[in-house]
């Protein structure tokens, strides 16, 4: 570029990243004019470890692709095998799978919300949104056992149930959360300097939202209605009813809207599903190996939608398994909203798609020039590690 | 001898460096309690001591200083700071209604040490030679440009009814007539809290050393001995802002009760301003620069215009 | 501007912190801790090991006369163990404050800790 251009590098290492990416940023005082992203730096080979564990060894190993929507990524798994191997699972299990599920978004928006503020210099709101966050995990440690990292489902059902008293707290726990949420709505509406901030930057349109392949409140926010518990729903989603939440202005402002009003949605699915809890076993017992075939899963995770694909081939080890996590699929959305904006923008832009980039990484060869790609295995993976890092 | 005792003392180098490590205890503390935590809380009674331990810390870390540094610009900026905070600090009246040392004209010299202390923020950050600093840099002087004005405005409401420009004349016009200038001055006195919030580079106005932007703005490069000096002439600095407002606006360090002597009364006066701009601090969310500059010029500037205008009219 | 009331509010409550340690924080009912083996129930088959998804536990031995290893630093505290076992073996503790070295029985000269559960001798 021309003499008065200068480049700024975001990352691996910057405090408004929480896991590392590079976005060097070509800027002009302080407009940026050219972005370009490079990912890769927490790839952890996660893919290539399911493929020489159990089915049940998996449960665990698949929760830690994300610590924050662990349980997304299990249940995606769990309704991915469940399918291949054509169980039913009883109704009182897709019921406490549905409440357990909600509660990780409300726990995941509310970590987005108070790590948002502090992007813009908010450190106050930031520490009431984590004190009101640690409700919704003391209720995930009261169901499950722990707090993040939950392993809530098995093959086959859940493996705890709920008690009274663990439902009488969860209805105190979504009042309170509720009524907070609200609050932070009526905060995110009416004060000025978040306005500034965030009203009008990190601008998405309908159009490029839509043909980019934009996922979760990020696409939601542009005002496309896309939301998997609606178009394809599973566990309990189809017999409870809740509002698609989009809004129109596609900025970060917008993504902080759809987000408080999904928490509170969140608080009106968990009252209905302990009030119409049905009664009956909590899981049935799974095959210990699944028939040879394929299986693809959705799941609409805090972050948007999640893809799982598993080939099986008869044995209790699958054969591959493939996760697209949400935030991949907002990369390319990424690119459009940082340029034209300023360098203040940048973190909290890049907060407002809710990265999580150890879900994203993955890796694989491209020839650009003859359209090939290939992988590599792990022997030869281990070849170049040796040769690269010299032992 | 008195002087000298005076001048190491109080309301000299001791009170002053006591005083600051006091005044950041008591920010970091208000600023935690008001965001439902503890603050400070294990050195010493309720962490008292934690500014001291913090500094005593600093200095005994590696300072490390980049080959590409233009090294006497980055040594003496830490230094500079230090000393042009003190010697404002000098002409503010702490103990009495005289300050330590005063002359005609002392308010615009401490204008200029302001305009210094930019300036100086502009340096550290050229100099460092690092992408985030040269940023932060920039920012600092672009910022003067935004507060500066207003507060210059801002103070010469008080300086025109004590048709005097010294700071001590002030406070003894205000002492004798019974009036804090801040019943005529009201809205001076909130745009001189407002301006002084940018100059002492706390939030809404931290833009300079915006933590999740640009990693630690100018001060990122400094570490160890320079890095501690710097900490600590924020806090002198905040003592300067804090003095300054006691001083021009509420009277500076005279009471009703004539028993107590006037350094108690200006310690409770500054204090009462230190949590002023501590709860300041944790209300809002950080501006943009352009937002900063273009909100001063249109709102922060007419309205200290307007001011001196009603004032005029009121005297005469 | 709109946060004021809500600040000042809050200069009145107690901070939202546990002083750990010096205020007691107790684990609730639900919570899954340190894995113990009654191994007046162990059969040896071999289940858990084949389960547990971090490699945490060893068998020292064969079928009915078995001691069972466990490696506190692998383990990644699922249940799943406890899930598995046939004759209901293992069970999950309150036990969370398991950094300490001086707690480990039997500690091997290899610098993995691991804690041997010895069956008890039969008459």
């Amino acid at each position: 570029m021309s003499e008065s251009t200068y480049t700024v590098p975001i990352g691996p290492q910057h405090p408004a990243l929480k896991e590392p990416e590079n976005f060097t940023l070509t800027v002009d005082g302080e407009e940026i004019i050219d972005v370009k992203i490079r990912l890769g730096y927490v790839h952890r080979g996660g893919e290539k470890a399911f493929e020489s564990r159990t089915y049940v060894q998996n449960m665990y190993l698949i929760e830690r692709v994300c610590g924050i929507c662990a349980m997304a990524h299990q249940l995606c798994y769990v309704n991915n095998i469940e399918s291949m191997m054509e169980i039913e699972v009883p109704p009182r299990a897709h019921y406490i799978r549905t409440i357990v599920a909600e509660l990780e978004r409300i726990h995941s928006h509310l970590l987005w919300l108070g790590v948002a503020a502090h992007e813009i210099g908010f450190d106050t709101l930031f520490m009431y949104v984590w004190r009101d966050r640690e409700i919704s995990l003391d209720l995930m440690e009261e169901i499950t056992g722990n707090r993040v990292l939950h392993a809530a489902n098995t093959l086959g059902g859940v493996r705890r149930d709920l008690s009274t008293d663990i439902i009488s707290k969860l209805r105190k726990g979504s009042k309170i959360i509720r009524e907070r949420a609200e609050y932070y709505k009526k905060i995110g509406l009416t004060e000025k300097t978040i306005l500034k901030r965030a009203a009008g930057v990190g601008i998405l349109p309908y159009k490029d939202a839509v043909e980019l392949c934009a996922v979760g409140p990020t696409t939601r926010a542009s005002g496309v209605k896309k939301d998997v518990r609606k178009f394809d729903p599973y566990s309990a989603y189809d017999e409870i009813p809740f509002d698609l939440i989009t809004y129109d202005s596609c900025d970060v402002a917008a993504r902080i809207y759809v987000r408080v009003d999904e928490t509170i949605e969140s608080t009106k699915i968990i009252d209905y599903a302990i009030s119409h809890l049905p009664s009956g076993p909590i899981g049935v017992k799974a095959p210990r190996s699944v028939p040879p075939g394929e299986g693809v899963s959705l799941l609409e995770a805090p972050r948007g939608e999640d893809i799982h694909y598993c080939k099986s081939n008869g044995t209790d080890k699958p054969e591959r398994y493939k996760v697209r996590a949400p935030t991949l699929g907002n990369w390319a959305s990424m690119a459009r909203m940082l340029i034209g904006g300023y360098v203040a923008d940048v973190p909290i832009t890049l907060a407002a798609i809710d990265p999580c980039m150890s879900c994203t990484d993955r890796m694989t060869f491209v020839d650009a020039n003859s359209d090939k790609t290939w992988t590599w295995s792990l022997e030869r993976l281990r070849k170049h590690a040796k040769k690269f890092y010299g032992r | 001898m008195i002087e000298v005792l005076k001048l190491l003392i109080i309301p000299g180098i001791f009170f002053l460096f006591s005083l600051a490590l006091f005044y950041q205890w008591l920010d970091r503390k208000f600023y935690a309690r008001l965001q439902n935590r503890y603050g400070p809380l294990h050195t010493g009674r309720q962490g008292i001591l934690q500014p001291f331990a913090d500094f005593l810390k600093l200095l005994a870390k590696e300072d490390i200083e980049p080959k590409a540094v233009d090294k006497y610009i980055f040594r003496g900026v830490p230094i500079l700071f230090l000393t042009i905070s003190i010697t404002a600090l000098f002409l503010i009246p702490m103990s009495g209604i005289e300050a330590f040392t005063h002359f005609e004209g002392d308010l615009i010299f401490i204008l200029f040490i302001m305009s210094l202390v930019a300036i100086l923020a502009f340096l550290g950050g050229w100099c460092s030679t690092n992408r985030f600093s040269t940023i932060g840099g920039l920012r600092a002087a672009v910022q003067t440009l935004g507060f500066e004005v207003p507060l210059a405005i801002a103070f010469i409401g008080p300086a025109i009814l004590a048709q005097s420009l010294s700071i001590t004349e002030i406070v003894r016009w205000q002492a004798e007539n019974n009036l804090w200038a801040i019943a005529l001055n009201p809205l001076g006195f909130g745009i001189a809290i407002i301006a002084l919030l940018a100059e002492l580079e706390k939030i809404p106005f931290d833009i300079p050393e915006a933590e999740t932007e640009i990693v630690a703005g100018w001060q990122t490069e400094y570490s160890g001995r320079k890095l501690a000096l710097l900490r600590f002439s924020f806090d002198l600095e905040l003592i300067m802002a804090a003095a300054l407002i006691t001083a021009l606006f509420l009277g500076g360090p005279t009471g009703p009760i004539s028993v107590f002597p006037g350094i108690i009364w200006f310690l409770i006066k500054a204090t009462i301003v230190v949590l002023i701009l501590s709860n300041l601090r944790a209300l809002f969310a950080r501006f943009r620069i352009d937002q900063m500059v273009s909100g001063s010029w249109k709102y922060l500037v007419p309205l200290a215009i307007l001011q001196i205008i009603v004032l005029q009219l009121i005297l005469g | 501007m709109a946060m004021e009331s809500e600040l000042l509010r809050h200069l009145g409550k107690k901070p939202a912190t546990i002083v750990y340690p010096f205020e007691k924080w107790e684990p609730i009912d639900a919570f899954r801790g340190k894995v113990e083996f009654d191994m007046a129930k162990c059969i040896g088959c071999g289940i858990c090991i084949h389960d547990c998804p971090a490699f945490a536990l060893e068998m020292v031995g064969k079928g009915l006369t078995c001691d069972m290893k466990w490696y506190p630093s692998r383990c990644i505290y699922c249940g799943q163990c406890v899930e598995s076992c046939p004759r209901n073996a293992i069970v999950q503790t309150h036990e969370w404050n398991l950094s300490d070295s001086q707690s480990v029985e039997d500690a091997g000269k290899s610098s993995e800790r691991w804690i041997l559960f010895k069956r008890p001798k039969s008459e």
